[in-house]
């Protein structure tokens, strides 16, 4: 039965002449667990909250949309709200009130439920998703994942019969990305939750999806099952694909299309039985350099009476290296960056720069990159604010010049920083940050929320920049981002560093926080490979 | 806690205090007051082992003491005088006001933190939202936005410092400018991002109708009973107030300080009244003492 579906949709801002979105027809069918992807910028999100008409940006709309049957222009607002939930990006901004359980009852006292209801259905809900232990905690102390967790418990609670959700995943750490996108596969196995889906994370949702609608600049390109749409995308949106239907795509003769894997566990099965094999290749030893960074027997504590978050933390940085700093949520990984960058002061320990000790690093060596450009900006255009900080440092408009053009942000110098897109956004502030020249950057998090395209477009950016001799020093939790770029990795646990090796032979030691790759071909001989494009490289080398 | 003092229901609650704080204010004699002070100590004692008060107390006894001392300054009316000080007479009188006085904000300030503990902030919030709904809404909705914008402010200055843009170096008229900028920063910041948060509102159906509201307290028998006997015992100790029973006569004449009479039975129902806190605390002590002993 047909749950959700548009007529002949179309969409675009005013005074625009670009439609974001043109001639939409789909369905969703009652039960479906459905994909929509597509680069940023291709109109997922404006057609996702076309389904909630409240939500609706401002602008010139035409067609029509159907829930079940019926035209949602005429439909009751309250059915409406109640039937159709919806989940957004941020975890924190769609939380409204200060403890878990207001929180939760929110959405039932705008549909007017009496208390006992209300209760009974609290209840249930803190049963199913395991919730007892935060429900008297305030909304800010939560994780992101509990935040996400919880802001799909409020939305449930009000019994929708379908779910919309504008990339839930985005902002999270890829374990509780992953255990959220399993709870949305359990809500739709066990109690029939038609699921629409917007995402870039796409490595474990298309095992799990039945249906995948692609979108590009506004036009629906098809909508088709997992495996059809893997084949269709290959060519053109590689980046977008999981691991394991990659590997079988690159190195399958054959290509059936019924073949082809969506899960490592499928992915590895082919591996063997066609009998890949991957050559021993001598590793090119990084050579061996004076530390440019050198951290010794740091501890750090927020406060007195908290738990010290770092213990005894040794760490260096070589000169023109890209480092990655991986670990757990609440690990320390972004406290290292602060400690270097000067933003904290450690209890204990020193920081040594270039061979000598310093107490704070001159703070126009280094530049950094927050987890939310947003911070960054402090002017109206772009262009306004390089200007000021191209002033501050005694730089002229050339300086400005080369960097825009070689970042191609020319179009975008007149716009309003937060008008950008996250990715835009994050290369923008990158562009302020190089004005200053630093020769140290401190990176956290680049990618959250990145559409893979630009993913690699950033990679690239950064490794050119590594290349001309910045050294750069990166936490993320994006294991398949690291191991693509960065040349060395740290491990980070209980406030120190585990291991610190160089990039292809940290993933390969792992058996768990490893790439997807990694954990496909590890039982074939020889060394398996931690990237693609190592893998196409080891194997041509077999075949010769 | 389930059961105890704090278990009653916020209305009965919010009544009680102000019940006893009138009365506190009605009853000037220092026999009643130092009771009542004794009193509230205990409660505190039961409630938390006195560790609020104690985080309090010496900002009490100071300002107890200094009161104590200058309302003699200031006061020279009354009949006994019991010494001079720079050629100014001190007043019996006004010695006794004085520690009235004190005692007064002694105990009117530990009931208030005896309210603190008690009535928690969304106890409150309960009853705000129960009288004017759409006030106790923006409050909550405020409540959450504080912390945020706190996060939000530090994540700014972080990155700024880095930046250059500091609070911290500069001229004063450098660092002022630049802390214009911040705040504009957090402004159209926050903006920007609570407009995601008028979409999830919306998004489950805020504004579509009249809300209801969570009942999370429920009035029980005891709640009714128990606001039945403190309404009665306020309404004997106004009484009291008005055959002026329970008020120290300074002038014309200073009346005795021992009570007498009918003034005792005043005294009873105040020590009642005040006591209520430690009867339903220490019924429910009591219980768990003879549980423990039957096991």
């Amino acid at each position: 039965m047909e749950i959700l579906s548009t007529e002949n949709v179309t969409f675009r801002y005013p005074g625009s002449p670009q439609y974001v979105l043109e001639d939409i027809n789909f369905s969703i069918h009652k039960g479906d667990f459905a994909i929509l992807c597509g680069p940023s910028g291709s109109g997922k999100s404006t057609l996702l909250r076309m389904f909630k008409q409240e939500l609706l940006p401002h602008g010139e709309c035409s067609g029509s949309f159907f829930y079940k049957g019926n035209s949602l222009q005429d439909m009751d607002r309250l059915t409406v709200a109640k039937e159709i939930g919806m989940v957004f990006q941020d975890p924190d901004n769609q939380i409204v009130m200060e403890h878990v359980m207001d929180e939760l009852l929110f959405g039932m006292e705008n549909m007017g439920y009496p208390t006992d209801v209300m209760r009974r259905k609290v209840a249930e809900m803190v049963h199913f998703f395991g919730l007892q232990d935060l429900l008297e905690t305030r909304t800010d102390e939560l994780s992101g994942g509990q935040k996400q967790l919880i802001n799909l418990a409020s939305v449930l609670l009000l019994d929708p019969n379908i779910l919309l959700l504008d990339e839930p995943t985005a902002q999270l750490d890829p374990i509780a990305a992953k255990e959220f996108i399993h709870l949305l596969k359990r809500l739709n196995d066990e109690f029939g939750i038609t699921i629409l889906i917007v995402e870039h994370r796409l490595e474990e949702l298309f095992s799990l999806a039945n249906r995948v609608i692609l979108l590009d600049k506004g036009r629906l390109v098809f909508d088709t099952s997992p495996r059809d749409a893997v084949s269709h995308m290959y060519t053109s949106m590689r980046h977008f694909l999981p691991s394991a239907a990659l590997v079988y795509l690159d190195h399958s003769e054959e290509r059936r299309q019924e073949k082809i894997p969506l899960s490592v566990r499928e992915a590895k099965k082919w591996v063997v039985n066609a009998n890949l094999s991957f050559v021993q290749k001598k590793e090119k030893l990084l050579p061996e350099q004076e530390p440019f960074v050198e951290l010794r027997k740091i501890d750090y504590q927020y406060s007195k009476h908290s738990e010290p978050v770092l213990k005894n933390l040794s760490f260096s940085v070589n000169r023109g290296e890209w480092m990655s700093l991986v670990g757990a949520n609440g690990t320390g990984k972004t406290t290292v960056l602060k400690l270097i960058g000067g933003l904290l002061k450690p209890q204990h320990g020193y920081i040594k720069y270039s061979g000598r000790k310093v107490k704070q690093i001159d703070q126009e060596e280094i530049g950094y990159l927050p987890q939310n450009p947003k911070t960054f900006f402090l002017h109206d255009t772009l262009f306004d604010e390089y200007r000021q900080i191209a002033k501050a440092n005694q730089k002229n408009v050339e300086a400005i010049d080369s960097l825009v053009r070689k970042f191609q942000l020319r179009e975008l110098l007149t716009r309003h920083p937060y008008d950008l897109s996250g990715g835009e956004m994050q290369k923008a502030a990158l562009v302020g940050i190089l004005l200053g020249e630093p020769s140290l950057l401190l990176v956290d998090e680049p990618t959250k929320g990145m559409d893979p395209d630009f993913k690699a477009e950033f990679g690239e950016l950064m490794q050119e920049l590594v290349n001309e001799g910045l050294t750069v020093i990166m936490v993320t939790h994006d294991i398949e981002f690291a191991a693509h770029y960065s040349t060395r990795c740290s491990m980070i646990f209980r406030g120190d560093i585990t291991v610190s090796e160089q990039t292809q032979s940290f993933f390969r030691e792992n058996t768990y926080y490893t790439t997807a790759i990694n954990r496909i071909t590890r039982e074939g001989s020889g060394l398996s490979p931690v990237t693609l494009e190592e893998a196409m490289l080891l194997l041509q080398k077999n075949g010769i | 806690m389930i059961r105890g003092f704090r278990s009653i229901h916020p209305f009965v609650l919010f009544v009680y205090y102000v019940y006893i704080i009138t009365s506190l204010m009605l009853y000037q004699h220092p026999f009643f007051l130092l009771t009542a002070l004794c009193l509230v100590v205990y409660v505190h004692v039961l409630l938390d082992r006195g560790e609020q008060l104690k985080r309090w107390i010496w900002m009490l006894v100071l300002m107890s003491i200094f009161i104590f001392i200058l309302t003699p300054f200031f006061n020279r009316r009354g009949n006994h005088v019991l010494f001079y000080l720079f050629d100014n007479p001190v007043m019996l009188e006004a010695v006794i006001q004085g520690v009235m006085i004190a005692l007064t904000l002694m105990c009117i300030l530990a009931v208030f933190i005896t309210f603190n503990i008690v009535m928690t902030s969304d106890k409150f919030l309960f009853i705000v939202s129960k009288w004017f709904p759409k006030w106790g809404m923006l409050i909550m909705l405020s409540m959450r936005f504080v912390p945020l914008l706190r996060k939000r402010l530090q994540d700014i200055e972080q990155v700024q410092q880095v930046k250059g843009v500091s609070l911290r170096q500069g001229t004063v008229r450098q660092r002022a400018k630049n802390g214009m900028l911040l705040m504009q920063i957090l402004l159209t910041f926050s903006l920007e991002e609570s407009i995601q948060s008028g979409d999830s509102m919306t998004a489950r159906g805020y504004g579509l109708q009249k809300r209801s509201k969570y009942h999370p307290y429920e009035m029980t028998h005891r709640d009714w009973a128990l606001g039945f006997v403190m309404t009665v015992f306020f309404g004997i100790i106004l009484y009291g107030w008005w055959l002026e029973d329970g008020v120290l006569a300074l002038l014309p004449a200073l009346e005795p300080i021992w009570l007498s009479g009918r003034e005792w039975f005043f005294y009873a129902i105040w020590f009642m009244f005040i006591g209520i806190p430690i009867f339903v605390e220490g019924r429910e002590v009591l219980k768990w003492k003879y549980y423990q002993q039957k096991m």
